[in-house]
């Protein structure tokens, strides 16, 4: 198969450098241009973790919505629209068990299950009011570590686009990923 | 793409039920659920946004000669402008008879709404805040506004084209965002930037036409109210998929909602790339008054004094908007405005403000150009990468040693 994805797109974007940009007299046109350029050097950089990327976000929210069932699923929870939640999140669980086979499947499965899981999570996070005192304390804590390293993903995603002053300081995304060649999924038990 | 889930597939084609349901959960004003209603209500038309720049012309000529009942009015030069965001603007030349005045060419602006925009806001309350704030700072004179889609097939308003700069060489950033200006036009902008927005915060806007607004009540948290659920509700209408910090970001704002002691005009967007200034350094514009609401003050200044909207001077210091240190910026505003500026204050509003970021960058900007709805998609999807920064920001301030 060829050429790959990522010729494809160098190839494109020098053709907007060099040949159209230079070449567009309109200034609006030179602007929506000079975007679409910008687009295609930051899909260079991305295009091939793409997968990868959704692949950990299974794990990492499959494993936090684990923990909340078990900090959550105690006698004291009772409000019916948490215990609701609290269900449903179980069955989604049940749907796509620990190792699983979710990565044989087509993209589109794998993103729509992490936006299943998403939606669980924002609903309970929405109904955490209701929630016991220390139930929502220990929600809280167990949320903290999930938000810093999601804050520092997306920012590694997104770095290529050019809006962040401390770039320098973020790793590129494919350093967050992989390890020896290969996609890290904290707690799987591999080196 | 992005309708994998039943709440996403309401999202994308909305149900008249599910239209109601999102109007009773979350309280906006009036006219912002207008515009907010409209936009859902034609999201399942299968029309990409176009536009095409012949019919435009015939459109406003109609329209002007209509409007004006001077059929021989001359109109020519029609042009798009650059930059910006949100509406498509276009600039021409109009020579025709003003009331009570003799025939005159002048160049106009044209700021037109997009299917969908990145903000959805309501053309008549922009118009009635610039008519309202002529002579109290530097604004444009509107002439003609239409908040429907009648005329044009969007809504717009017609306004005085102002030559000036915006963007000063080397300051280039999309939208004006993070700003660089040079020590010497720094020196000469920084005390009107601030004198400009101590005279908003100041004017009495209970006086002029501002019908298309809702007033709050001093000592209530209405404002707040109304402006919190105005981007919670943005949010769950336009995002293409759910993000745990950001409902997590409004149920703190909601448990953590102050009143508003005195309520006063909020700019809504006042920063570098909001103001114009002529060769000799004078402020001649302040610009984008569509996110305008009666409010906080201190909603204002925590945006202006955000550090995602600062640039850095030569030593490194942060500067509010590339113009004055935080401190400064704060001291003086205190002395022009005569209002207090309150720390706890600042950091509710620093939060709701990176929180409204997130929604415009990473919903709403994202959800136009998923349904092709503006005329600049591209660019849609850039700012993606300003929206999780404002993300980023968020989960600093709310998490641990974030100042909660």
């Amino acid at each position: 198969m060829g050429p790959e994805i990522s010729q494809f797109l160098a190839g494109m974007r020098k053709t907007m450098e060099q040949v159209v940009l230079p070449n567009l007299s309109d200034r609006f046109a030179q602007e929506q241009a000079g975007i679409v350029a910008a687009t295609l050097a930051f899909l260079e950089q991305v295009h091939d973790k793409v997968f990868h990327y959704e692949l950990l976000e299974h794990h990492l929210y499959r494993r936090l919505l684990g923990q909340t069932l078990d900090l959550l699923s105690v006698p004291e929870v009772t409000d019916p629209e948490i215990v609701e939640t609290l269900a449903a999140i179980q069955r989604q669980l049940t749907e796509d068990p620990p190792g699983g086979d979710i990565h044989l499947y087509r993209y589109d499965r794998l993103r729509a299950g992490n936006e299943s899981m998403k939606e669980l999570l924002c609903e309970l996070i929405r109904l955490q009011p209701a929630l016991p005192d220390a139930a929502r304390t220990a929600l809280g804590d167990l949320l903290q570590p999930f938000f810093r390293d999601l804050e520092r993903r997306e920012r590694s995603w997104v770095k290529p686009l050019g809006f962040d002053a401390q770039a320098d300081q973020l790793p590129d995304i494919a350093e967050l990923l992989y390890c020896n060649d290969r996609l890290q999924l904290p707690g799987d038990g591999r080196p | 793409m992005s309708d994998r889930t039943p709440v996403q597939r309401q999202r994308s084609a909305p149900t008249a039920d599910w239209i109601a349901g999102v109007r009773a959960r979350f309280p906006v004003e009036r006219t912002i659920d207008d515009v907010l209603t409209r936009k859902l209500e034609r999201r399942s038309l299968p029309a990409e946004h176009r536009t095409d720049p012949a019919a435009l012309e015939k459109r406003l000529e109609d329209y002007l000669r209509a409007v004006t009942g001077q059929p021989d009015l001359e109109f020519a030069n029609l042009q798009r402008l650059t930059g910006g965001a949100s509406k498509e603007q276009f600039t021409f030349d109009l020579r025709w008879r003003p009331e009570a005045g003799a025939r005159t060419t002048r160049k106009l602006i044209l700021r037109m709404d997009p299917s969908e925009s990145i903000v959805e806001t309501h053309r008549l309350r922009e118009a009635q805040l610039l008519r309202a704030m002529r002579g109290v700072v530097p604004v444009p004179e509107v002439l003609w506004v239409d908040p429907t889609p009648e005329h044009l097939g969007h809504p717009f308003l017609i306004a005085e084209f102002l030559q000036g700069t915006v963007q000063p060489e080397g300051g280039d950033r999309a939208s004006g965002l993070g700003m660089y200006f040079a020590p010497e036009l720094r020196d000469r902008l920084k005390d009107q930037f601030v004198h400009h927005l101590a005279s908003i915060h100041r004017f009495d806007w209970r006086t002029p036409d501002l019908s298309a607004y809702d007033w709050p009540q001093p000592g209530t948290i209405d404002g707040n109210l109304w402006s919190l659920a105005t981007w919670e509700r943005a949010w769950h209408e336009d995002t293409l998929e759910s993000h745990p910090l950001m409902d997590y970001a409004a149920a703190w704002l909601k448990a953590n909602m102050p009143t508003v002691a005195r309520p006063v005009v909020v700019h809504g967007d006042y920063r570098s790339g909001n103001f114009m200034y002529t060769d000799d350094l004078h402020i001649n514009a302040v610009l984008d008054w569509e996110l305008a609401h009666i409010g906080d003050h201190h909603e204002d200044l925590a945006y202006t004094a955000s550090g995602i909207l600062g640039c850095p001077d030569e030593n490194g210091t942060m500067l509010v908007c590339g113009l004055l240190p935080r401190d400064e910026f704060f001291a003086r505003y205190r002395e022009l405005s005569g209002l207090p500026v309150d720390p706890e204050r600042l950091f509710y509003f620093e939060v709701l403000n990176y929180y409204k970021m997130a929604v415009i960058a990473v919903a709403t900007s994202l959800r136009t150009a998923h349904g092709r709805r503006t005329h600049l998609d591209a660019m849609m999807n850039l700012l993606s990468g300003f929206g999780y920064i404002a993300l980023a920001n968020l989960q600093r301030l709310l998490g641990p040693g974030g100042g909660r």
